[in-house]
C-alpha cells in the first residue's frame, strides 16, 4: 500500500554518484545522437555500447534487463513490424503478405526506427533507476527551476499511490454495499460513477488543506530556499556534459552536412 | 498592548450568508497557553485561521476588526510574512504532509529550506525538534508509511521545527492515544512555559484542565465565556449550550443535585472527582 512511484534502486556506484544533471544531459544525448546521426549502425551501437554498459556499472542491470525484455522489446518489436509492412519505400520484396510488401529498404528502416526507439525508453529507464527524483529536483531547483514545478513533480509521484490506495478504500466500501463491480461490463462501467465522486471531490477538498499546509511551511516564502543535501557537482561532471554536448552538436552538424 | 490581539473580528468566508466569526474580541499574553472549545461549526477553526492568517489571505472573504500579532497587522501583512511568525498545525495529518519529501527528516525540514535556513542549522534544528516530541526513530521512515498518530507528531514537529512566536494548533492529537496525547500536550505545555504563546482547539476537557492557561468558549462565531479552565469548563453554561464537557463534571453536577457533591467547585479531572468525593 506504501509503495511509491519511483523506479530508484538505491546503489552506490559511479553512476548513482554523477550528478542528476549530468545524468539527464548523458541520456538526452544519446538519444539526440541516436536519432540524428547520420551513420546508419548507430542507435545499436549506442545501446550496446553505451547503455548497457552504463547500466552494469551503474549496478542496475537485472532491473534494466527486466525492464527492457519484458516492456521495451514488445513495444519496439510491434513498431519494427508496423513501419517493415507498411512503409511504402523500395522495390526489392523479400517477403509478400497477401497486398502487405517487405522490402529491403522498408526492412532497413524499420529496423533503426525501432532501435531508435528503444534507445530512446532504455535510455530513460536507465536515468530513472539511477536518479532519485528529489535528488534530481533538488539539483534542478538549484539550478533555477521554479520550486512549484519541483513541487509538482515529485507531490505527483509520492500522491498517486496513495490516491491508488484511497480507490481501492472507496471500492472495498462500496462492494460491501452491494455495489457490482464483477458482472457485465455495461454494470461495472457503472459502478465506476459511485467510485469517482468521493475520489475526485475528496481529493479536491485534499488539495485546499495541502495549500494551507506547505503555505504555512512558507512555501511562498521569499527568502532564497536552501537544501538539507548537498548535491556535488565536481568540475569532472561539468567537463562530461560539455563533451556530450559537443557530441551532440556534432552529430547534428553532420546530419545537416551530409543531407 | 498584549501579545496578541483581536479587535471586533468579524469575517465571513466567500458565498456565505452568516459570519463565521463575529465580534471577537480577544487579547492573549506572550508564553500563555490558551484553549479554545466550542461545538461543530462555532468558528473554532476558523479562528485558527484566522490567527494564522489564512483569513483572509487564503479564503478571502469579508473581514472586519483588526488582529494583531508580536506587534503587527495581519491586513496589512502579507502570508508568507505572517508565517514566520505564526505556526499553524490542524487536524487531518495525511494532508499536512507535503508529498514533496521522502523521509521523515526531510519532510520536517521542507519549512525550514523554504525560508533559506542554512544547512547545518537546519540538521541541528530538525535533530532538535524531534527529540523534542520524541520521534527520532522516525527520522528515515516515508512519512506515508506512519500511523495517524505518528504522522500528526511529523506534521506538529514540521511547524514546531520552524520556532514561531505563536503556535496555532486546532485538534494537534485527534488520533493519538492517550498516552501520545499526554506527551504532546506535555510538550506544548514545556512550549509554552519557554515563551512560544500557544493556542489549541481541543475537545478533550481533561487536558485541558491540566494544561491550559485560560479557555476561550466560542459558540456561533462569537465568544461566549472566558476564563480559568476551572471555571469555564465547569459553568453549566456550557452544559446548555451542547459543548461536550467532562464526564467527571456532569457526574459531580448530578451528584451535586442528589447532596452527594460537597466542595463549592464542580471537577473536570478524575483527579479532582476523587478528591471531592471523598468529602
Amino acid at each position: 500500500m506504501h509503495e511509491r512511484l519511483s523506479f530508484h534502486m538505491k546503489r552506490n556506484s559511479v553512476i548513482h554518484r554523477l550528478n542528476p544533471l549530468t545524468k539527464l544531459v548523458l541520456i538526452l544525448a544519446l538519444i539526440l545522437i541516436s536519432f540524428t546521426s547520420p551513420w546508419y549502425w548507430t542507435p545499436h551501437f549506442v545501446l550496446l555500447l553505451a547503455i548497457i554498459p552504463l547500466s552494469a556499472l551503474g549496478g542496475v542491470f537485472p532491473e534494466f534487463f527486466k525492464t527492457a525484455t519484458r516492456l521495451i522489446l514488445p513495444a519496439a518489436s510491434f513498431l519494427f513490424l508496423m513501419q517493415a509492412f507498411f512503409q511504402p519505400i523500395g522495390e526489392d520484396v523479400i517477403f509478400k503478405f497477401y497486398f502487405l510488401d517487405i522490402t529491403q529498404e522498408s526492412l532497413m528502416f524499420a529496423f533503426r526506427n525501432a532501435m531508435r526507439v528503444f534507445v530512446m525508453v532504455s535510455a530513460f529507464t536507465l536515468f530513472l533507476l539511477t536518479t532519485h527524483p528529489s535528488e534530481l529536483m533538488s539539483d534542478l531547483t538549484r539550478r533555477g527551476l521554479p520550486p512549484q514545478f519541483a513541487y509538482v513533480i515529485i507531490s505527483t509521484l509520492q500522491i498517486l499511490p496513495q490516491m491508488q490506495a484511497k480507490a481501492q478504500t472507496i471500492i472495498a466500501a462500496q462492494r460491501s454495499r452491494g455495489l457490482d463491480t464483477e458482472s457485465t461490463f455495461f454494470k461495472r462501467a457503472g459502478s465506476v460513477v459511485p467510485l469517482v465522486g468521493p475520489l475526485v471531490f475528496g481529493s479536491l477538498v485534499e488539495v485546499e488543506e495541502r495549500a494551507i499546509a506547505i503555505e504555512a511551511r512558507g512555501f511562498t516564502s521569499k527568502h532564497s530556499k536552501t537544501s538539507l543535501h548537498e548535491i556535488p557537482d565536481p568540475s569532472f561532471d561539468k567537463v562530461i556534459r560539455w563533451v556530450l554536448l559537443a557530441l551532440v552538436i556534432l552529430s547534428i552538424a553532420a546530419n545537416l552536412w551530409l543531407a | 498592548m498584549a501579545f496578541v490581539e483581536l479587535q471586533n473580528v468579524t469575517y465571513k468566508y466567500p458565498l456565505t450568508k452568516t459570519p463565521a466569526l463575529q465580534n471577537i474580541n480577544l487579547q492573549i499574553n506572550e508564553g500563555e497557553f490558551v484553549a479554545v472549545i466550542g461545538p461543530n461549526g462555532a468558528g473554532k477553526s476558523t479562528l485558527c485561521y484566522a490567527l494564522a492568517g489564512f483569513v483572509p489571505h487564503f479564503f478571502k472573504g469579508e473581514i472586519s476588526g483588526t488582529i494583531e500579532v508580536a506587534g503587527k497587522e495581519s491586513g496589512k501583512s502579507t502570508l508568507d510574512e505572517w508565517v514566520l511568525n505564526v505556526g499553524l498545525a490542524f487536524q487531518n495529518p495525511f494532508n499536512q504532509i507535503s508529498g514533496a519529501k521522502y523521509t521523515v527528516f526531510e519532510e520536517i525540514a521542507f519549512g525550514l529550506e523554504n525560508i533559506g535556513v542554512p544547512r547545518e542549522e537546519m540538521k541541528s534544528r530538525v535533530e532538535d525538534a524531534m527529540a523534542l516530541t520524541g520521534i527520532r526513530d522516525l527520522a528515515d521512515r516515508s512519512p506515508y508509511s506512519l500511523s495517524g498518530g505518528q504522522q500528526q507528531r511529523v506534521a506538529l514537529t514540521s511547524i514546531l521545527v520552524m520556532q514561531p512566536k505563536l503556535l496555532v494548533l486546532d485538534e494537534p492529537t485527534s488520533q493519538m492515544d492517550p498516552i501520545g496525547t499526554r506527551e504532546v500536550f506535555g510538550t506544548i505545555r514545556k512550549m509554552a512555559e519557554d515563551g512560544m504563546t500557544v493556542v489549541l482547539v481541543e475537545h478533550k476537557m481533561e487536558w485541558i484542565a491540566q494544561f491550559a492557561d485560560r479557555v476561550v468558549a466560542l459558540k456561533d462565531g462569537s465568544v461566549l465565556l472566558e476564563g480559568k479552565p476551572s471555571e469555564v469548563l465547569t459553568s453549566d453554561l456550557l452544559a446548555e449550550n451542547g459543548f461536550g464537557i467532562s464526564r467527571y463534571t456532569s457526574t459531580a453536577r448530578e451528584a451535586k443535585k442528589r447532596g452527594l457533591w460537597k466542595k463549592e467547585n464542580l471537577p473536570v479531572t478524575l483527579d479532582e472527582a476523587v478528591a471531592g468525593f471523598k468529602l
